[in-house]
């Protein structure tokens, strides 16, 4: 006659499947949202970095770092505005480093990166206009130049990059315009000297 | 070149992206340099518009997400800092708080001594020798550790507290009047011997006296047999 015997699983490797189960439900948790707010991580390192292979670098860390990190993050309907100033903070970061800076600039100079110029307004955002453009966007405060970023990107009201950056919508505003006319400010006799050739 | 009085107000309308109104269209209506300066402007403010959605819109490329869940199949899963160390958190909240219960028990005992203990901390004003316990010979008031006579009782003290009266009084020793005469009499002469020894580095030669101690002069007891009518 055959016996069957009942094993209990103990303490410990009860705990052990609760874990798991626990890690098991943040990884999906997580990647539930990896698929919407990675492109805006990738987005504003490229806008900072101005470089793809440095922005696809930066928005891993990002990311990574946000899902180790994600069990500490109790309203969870922050993820975007924090992953996006954790990319944002990183992506700074390599911005500062020589290194990078000249592997940056060697590359942002190919032609290639840009798309070939086709109306008249389009003749005006050429690669000359387009580079000082991106350095004066780097002059700009960080303040500054994360609003002016997440605005310019496609489907984000000012309402959702206020709720974003932790500010109230009349500061969004009021940091767009005041960065726009920083911007132009700067770009004026460079556009002048473009339309005049 | 635009009107000086109406250039910041041209580039505030570029910028807001309106249509100008009030007395700026009357003007712009006018002035064709105003004008041609405002179409600038609105350009100029289109072409950054234009290179900051170019730059905020490119086109992720499709490696990236792959990628990302690969590198998050290798790295550990989120720790669960809080519930994973909640042991070890409670056995370090325990030991804190029982820390802190003894070093308010401490502080409370000597800070704030009762009037009991106050007494056991202050010396006697005189020490009465006794034949079993024979006074302490001149205990340094400073050293105020336990001492092994039990006549004395002396508890440690914080520093902070005013030392007891011992430590700036000499302490006072009852003895027979007779024990106190020899006394006196030896210490006068220790205190001659002693100036007589200085001289006598001076001039070797110089005989002293040798010192006589005088024996205890003790007067017979005079024992007498009690009435036998008076005994109890």
């Amino acid at each position: 006659m055959q016996e069957l015997v009942l094993i209990q699983p103990g303490s410990a490797a009860r705990s052990e499947l609760v874990r798991e189960a626990a890690q098991a439900d943040a990884r999906r948790e997580f990647e539930e949202r990896l698929a919407e707010c990675g492109p805006l991580a990738y987005r504003v390192a490229r806008g900072v970095l101005r470089n793809t292979a440095d922005a696809e670098d930066v928005a891993q860390e990002a990311l990574l770092r946000a899902y180790r990190s994600f069990d500490r993050l109790r309203d969870r309907s922050r993820f975007r505005g924090w992953l996006v100033r954790i990319a944002f903070r990183i992506a700074l970061d390599r911005l500062r480093s020589a290194k990078r800076r000249e592997q940056r600039d060697t590359l942002w100079s190919q032609p290639a990166h840009l798309p070939p110029p086709t109306t008249t307004e389009d003749i005006a955002v050429s690669n000359q206009f387009q580079g000082h453009l991106e350095r004066a966007l780097e002059e700009l405060p960080e303040k500054l130049r994360l609003v002016l970023l997440l605005s310019a990107m496609d489907g984000y009201t000012i309402e959702e990059i206020a709720s974003l950056v932790a500010v109230p919508a009349g500061t969004v505003k009021s940091r767009i315009f005041l960065a726009r006319k920083k911007l132009a400010e700067k770009l004026r006799c460079h556009a002048n000297t473009i339309k005049t050739r | 070149m635009p009107c000086k009085h109406y250039k910041d107000a041209l580039v505030e309308a570029a910028a807001t992206g309106a249509e100008p109104q009030g007395e700026l269209r009357a003007h712009l209506a006018g002035c064709d340099s105003c004008r041609s300066a405002f179409a600038e402007e609105k350009s100029l403010f289109a072409s950054i518009d234009a290179g900051l959605h170019a730059t905020s819109n490119a086109e992720v490329p499709p490696s990236l997400l792959p990628r990302v869940r690969a590198r998050l199949d290798e790295s550990p899963a989120p720790a669960r800092f809080w519930s994973a160390n909640w042991l070890v958190l409670a056995s370090a909240a325990v030991l804190l708080l029982a820390s802190f219960t003894a070093y308010s028990l401490w502080r409370t005992r000597f800070s704030n001594p009762s009037p009991s203990s106050a007494q056991t901390i202050s010396p006697p004003p005189s020490v009465t020798p006794s034949k079993d316990f024979p006074a302490p010979a001149l205990a340094s008031p400073d050293k105020q550790s336990l001492s092994s006579s039990p006549n004395t009782l002396v508890v440690r003290a914080p520093m902070r507290h005013p030392r007891p009266t011992l430590a700036t009084s000499t302490p006072e020793v009852i003895v027979p009047h007779d024990e106190e005469l020899l006394l006196t009499n030896y210490a006068q002469q220790w205190r001659q011997r002693k100036q007589l020894l200085l001289v006598a580095e001076a001039a070797t030669e110089t005989d002293f006296p040798l010192l006589q101690v005088l024996p205890i002069q003790i007067n017979e007891l005079d024992v007498k047999p009690l009435v036998e009518g008076k005994s109890q």
